[in-house]
């Protein structure tokens, strides 16, 4: 069967990726460099996320963003509090600078009431409190607007729209509590992420490989899940919701759960980028962002894992080389745009189905070519 | 005999039109009912309310002396019931061989299915479909790319690996070609005896070769019930069909 042709050829491209972005500090010792390469990383699982909940369940999540940024606030809360800087006041209880800016003259310099609302902040004065709620609280919004979509039986471009919403209600929220999460400017300025008295510069190699292992890990994490039998009942789902619910499948537990997955993945996301970009703002939240999660994953594949995520690195590898030049810079959104378009109408299976059609024809000739020596051995006169 | 199914005064009010209006009707533990009627006596939503679709106003059905009125369908799926659709009802972008997977599974819940591979026993009732239906050699198929006879009998076969104890068929051989109907026949009399089934048809012919009792529905009641050959006598059935041309 050819299906074994595609097993093996799947397998080497995971055990190809896991290798390259394992072994790529190795090869390349520019620091700035690997620095950005971790960021696309990011991205990449972005793409692994959509291509869960859009590929797999088909869930268009058009919000995307909402739990990558709030993923990324969480953390960046515990990294501002950490940040020498940004703290320096010579209080024995200092706060974020901004709160300062912010503050009515006389307030008390405290996290408990500098600001109404500051004391949100006091429980991030623990790095591992920032960290955990940067996947705890995604997970907690998606379960709840998991539950509420899907138990209606809420499907198609009704979610999108949703979903959309959802992520722009988050950046107005975001935005509109300047004073405890500086408004438009976000938060920058922040500290390093310390782990056991290591302090984790973002150009630092180690850092790299707390994203390479990250993504190498939810990859397989994932590519787990998908084939478990869940996994299964979830695509089924997707196929026929009703003829899954007719064979006694409760559906919508079965897209909460890898709906808040999804989610996971993304807060997740958020958190690394944090620590590898230093810095957390509303564009997170901005649809265009969103949007482009959906891109990546259609080029590279919404129905493969790891289609997905090659999509968003090479999208994004190929934004920063171009956008070099300033003519590039402003065609590339027309660009991106124009190729969205193109592979959803002529390639739906995105940049892992070519490859899996390449796959099949060259399998196609291999058999040609042996039922050929076959022929011409048993003719051997001819 | 025991009563598979017992449909008790079953009533569904859509806004002041009652579709279906005091239906009653008893099914036994592993009998073949065919139920006919004019075009929209009622049958498929009979069907409905049975399984769940739609949520009656008014009576009972029972399943196994079990109450399972107005339940989800999830669950009155779990309970026993299985449901063929007219247009055929299956994951297109999966293979047949994934479609019977997801079949035979008989734990629903999600964070029992995180693991991978198919316990040996419902591996043997998927090959045990796998010849009864004769979807060999299209195991790995995606579904989607089937021809209409194989989607039906995939369908079908996928109500088996359910095991459910009570199959619907709403129109099975609808658009079926008749080397399919006949094979689609072969299937649900070896069914018959250990499943109840119950099937909504208009093809007479295929009613004659696989029914014994009869259950005719008009305006959404009950008009006749009886062997085929005393349903076909009875006047009353004669004028409900008038103007349709009788049963044909």
């Amino acid at each position: 069967m050819s299906n074994k042709a595609f097993l093996l050829g799947d397998r080497a491209v995971y055990i190809a990726f896991i290798v390259i972005v394992l072994g790529l500090p190795l090869l390349v010792d520019d620091v700035f460099w690997l620095n950005r390469v971790a960021r696309y990383l990011v991205f990449g699982m972005l793409g692994i996320a959509m291509a869960l909940s859009w590929g797999y369940a088909g869930i268009l999540n058009l919000g995307q963003g909402l739990f990558f940024g709030v993923g990324a606030y969480m953390v960046a809360m515990s990294l501002k509090l950490q940040s020498w800087t940004s703290m320096q006041q010579g209080s024995d209880t200092p706060v974020p600078d901004f709160m300062l800016w912010n503050a009515q003259p006389g307030a008390p310099t405290d996290l408990c009431c500098i600001v109404p609302g500051s004391w949100l902040w006091i429980p991030f004065q623990a790095q591992w409190f920032g960290i955990f709620m940067a996947i705890a609280l995604p997970v907690v919004l998606a379960l709840i607007i998991g539950a509420t979509i899907f138990r209606l039986r809420v499907s198609g471009v009704y979610v999108a729209i949703i979903t959309l919403a959802l992520v722009l209600l988050t950046r107005l929220i975001f935005i509109d509590a300047q004073p405890i999460t500086n408004g438009f400017n976000g938060l920058t300025d922040l500290g390093w992420l310390t782990v056991g008295g290591i302090e984790f510069d973002p150009l630092m190699v180690g850092t790299y490989y707390i994203v390479a292992v990250s993504v190498c890990i939810v990859l397989l994490l994932t590519r787990w899940l998908v084939s478990t039998r869940a996994g299964l009942i979830l695509q089924s789902t997707r196929d026929d919701a009703n003829r899954a619910r007719y064979l006694g499948y409760d559906v919508a537990s079965y897209q909460i759960f890898f709906f808040t997955v999804s989610a996971a993945i993304a807060g997740f996301a958020g958190l690394l980028f944090v620590i590898v970009s230093e810095f957390a703002t509303p564009t997170y939240f901005d649809i265009a962002f969103s949007i482009s999660m959906v891109v990546w994953a259609a080029v590279g594949g919404r129905s493969s894992l790891i289609g997905a995520a090659i999509g968003a690195i090479l999208i994004n590898t190929i934004e920063a080389t171009v956008s070099e030049s300033e003519m590039f810079q402003q065609a590339w959104r027309l660009i991106i745009g124009v190729l969205f378009v193109l592979i959803v109408l002529y390639m739906p299976r995105g940049l892992a189905g070519l490859a899996r059609d390449l796959l099949a024809r060259l399998v196609a000739l291999g058999r040609g070519k042996q039922a050929d020596s076959a022929k011409a051995s048993r003719n051997p006169a001819e | 005999m025991k009563a598979a199914l017992t449909i008790d005064a079953l009533e569904v009010n859509f806004g002041g039109f009652k579709a279906v209006d005091g239906m009653t009707s008893v099914i036994d533990d592993g009998e073949l009912r065919v139920i006919l009627g004019p075009n929209g006596a009622g049958k498929t939503t009979l069907m409905d309310l049975v399984s769940g679709k739609t949520a009656s106003t008014g009576g009972k059905v029972h399943l196994f002396g079990r109450d399972i009125t107005n339940w989800p369908e999830h669950e009155i799926a779990r309970a026993g019931i299985g449901r063929k659709f007219q247009i055929p009802s299956i994951f297109r972008e999966l293979s047949v061989l994934q479609n019977l997977e997801v079949a035979v599974s008989q734990e629903p819940r999600v964070f029992r299915n995180l693991r991978l591979g198919i316990p040996t026993a419902d591996r043997k009732r998927i090959d045990e479909v796998i010849d009864l239906t004769g979807l060999e050699p299209v195991l790995e198929t995606v579904a989607g790319d089937l021809s209409h006879g194989q989607m039906q009998w995939l369908e079908l076969g996928m109500l088996i690996t359910q095991q459910s104890r009570v199959i619907l068929l709403d129109e099975p051989t609808a658009g079926m070609t008749q080397g399919e109907t006949s094979k689609t026949a072969d299937i649900i009399m070896r069914l018959k005896g250990s499943h109840t089934i119950i099937v909504v048809e208009h093809d007479m012919a295929f009613v004659r070769k696989i029914a014994e009792k009869v259950t005719v529905m008009h305006m959404g009641k009950l008009l006749a019930e009886g062997p085929i050959k005393s349903i076909e006598a009875d006047p009353a059935v004669r004028e409900a069909y008038l103007g349709t041309g009788g049963l044909h």
